[in-house]
Parts: structure tokens; sequence; C-alpha cells
């Protein structure tokens, strides 16, 4: 995936993986990102944050939350997911279209109480080596739609944020 | 190097905001924008995404620490409520211990009621 401004996406009609289908140890297909100028332009002037100086590098978050857009365009993210915890790590600074590669794993995926408990990890490398890890971990709560309902929440919400207030 | 002092970063988070936010960060989830899932969902109306709440801790961290941020910068968050919008929010960072070659910093986003949308930490290799 080369990245570019466009419009707001469509779920990936190549999303084929559904969540309540995942297990521990899957890994995804690894995904080329490259961040262009005009990408950080335009999450710079959604978030707010100062433009000036962020002219040749990504911002840090910006990556994690691009990572976690190679995620939706993969998995077929339920209705009612919550994003409840986030972790990242930027191991050095990445340039404006240096060519990444992103991977995802899932590293927990389990039932309590009906609900459904997911971590996905993903990687972000240059060649070999590693600019950025990252950790998102969802639940699906027990009225959502673990089996991954791609006619209700889109891609729905890993990145998502339904904000939620579990745990 | 001595830990800085981390200044708050305050902005109004509206809907304008969140329907660029989906396109830049690619989240097409219709729970964040005007649409009859977000308000038939479980929140009645858009939720803001929480990865836009905590951009603005990487702002604030940014803003003490330029470069350094970015290298070798990390961060482990929990939301703690939906972000209703529109919601102004704030973006802290307290420092919590020091050593030689490392800043931790306890973190936090609030509504403009003080109510936390997110807590958690930030810590950053010292040079």
């Amino acid at each position: 995936m080369t990245s570019s401004s466009s419009p707001l996406p469509a779920p990936s009609p190549r999303a084929r993986l559904t969540f309540g289908r995942l297990s521990r140890g899957d890994v995804l297909p690894t995904v080329d990102l490259t961040i262009t100028p005009d990408d950080v332009r335009a999450y710079l002037a959604a978030t707010g944050e100062p433009a000036e100086r962020w002219s040749e590098r990504v911002p840090p978050i910006m990556l994690s939350a691009l990572m976690l857009a190679v995620l939706l365009a993969q998995v077929e993210i339920p209705k009612g997911v919550l994003h409840t915890g986030h972790e990242h790590e930027a191991r050095r600074p990445v340039q404006i279209g240096e060519p990444l590669a992103v991977s995802i794993s899932v590293s927990s995926h389990s039932v309590r109480r009906g609900a459904l408990m997911a971590t996905f990890d993903a990687e972000a490398r240059s060649g070999d080596d590693v600019v950025a890890i990252s950790r998102a971990s969802v639940l699906v709560p027990p009225d959502g739609d673990a089996a991954g309902d791609a006619t209700g929440g889109g891609t729905g919400d890993a990145n998502g944020d339904a904000n939620g207030s579990a745990e | 190097m001595t830990a800085p002092t981390v200044e708050p970063v305050t902005r109004l988070i509206d809907q304008v905001r969140v329907d660029r936010y989906a396109v830049a960060a690619r989240d097409p989830n219709p729970i964040h924008r005007e649409t009859p899932e977000a308000y038939s969902g479980p929140f009645g109306r858009p939720v803001a995404h929480g990865m836009l709440v905590l951009a603005l801790v990487s702002e604030a961290m940014t803003n003490a620490f330029g470069e350094a941020w970015e290298r070798g910068g990390s961060l482990k968050v929990r939301w703690r409520q939906p972000a209703l919008v529109p919601v102004e929010v704030t973006a802290r960072a307290t420092l919590r211990s020091q050593s030689a070659d490392m800043a931790t910093y306890d973190v936090s986003c609030e509504d403009a009621n003080g109510e936390a949308l997110l807590t958690g930490t930030a810590s950053v290799r010292l040079a």
C-alpha cells in the first residue's frame, strides 16, 4: 500500500479475515507503507498539531495510526468493538517518503464472560531496521458481532475507539 | 539531562476535525461521523477517534522533547470513556520518575469537566 491523500476510505475489498476467526499467533500479510508529504499535511490539518516541525519526518503517533489502518484494511473488525488500550514505541525518526513494511500478528485472542478480547502487535520496518512497534488492545462486548459483520461497522473499529472504558 | 516539564496541550475536537482525521488515518468507521450508525450506537452520537485524542499527548511530548520523542519515546495508555464530539480535550504529562537515561510521565487526556478520557504513561530516553 502506497499512501496518498484520498477520500474517506471504503472498507477494503481485500478485507476477508474476520475477527472471530483469528487466533493467537496468526500473522497477517506484510503491507508496504510509504507516507507522503500530502499524507502528513492531511494528518496535521486533522489533529491541529503545528505543521512546521514535520516537514521532513513523520509524527510518531501518525505512524501508529497508519499501522492500525493496515489492520483495518485486512480484517473485518466487528461492529461494537472497543479500542481499549494502545502502546507505541518509536525506535527512530521516520522520514517522509521512506518505504516501510508493516507486519501485524495476533498476540492474544480470548473470550471472557462472553466478551472477545484481542491484542494485535504491529511492527514497522525499514529494510531490516525496526522503526516502530505498536500494540492495540480491543474488546468486543457480548452483544457485539465477533463474527465480523461487514455490513455493520464497515471495517469496524479497531482504531476505534468507541473509546472503550472497558476494564 | 533533567527531564523537562511537559506543558499541557488543549484543543477542541469537533466534527470537522474528526471527519478530517477519518480520512487522514484511513479509518472508515461510521461511529465517528454523523451517520445513522453513530446516532443509533452505544453512545448516541459520534465519538472522536481514540487515536485522535492520543495525538494530543504525542504533541505535548514532542513540544517538550523534540526529536528525542521520535528516538525512543513510548506510550502505554487505556481509554477510559468516549470522547463525545464536540469535546475540548487537554493532554497532560506529569513526571513520575527519572533515572540516568529514562524519564517516565503519567499522561492523561481530560475533557473540559476534568473527566479522564485516557490515562497511561509515556517514557522517553534521555540523551
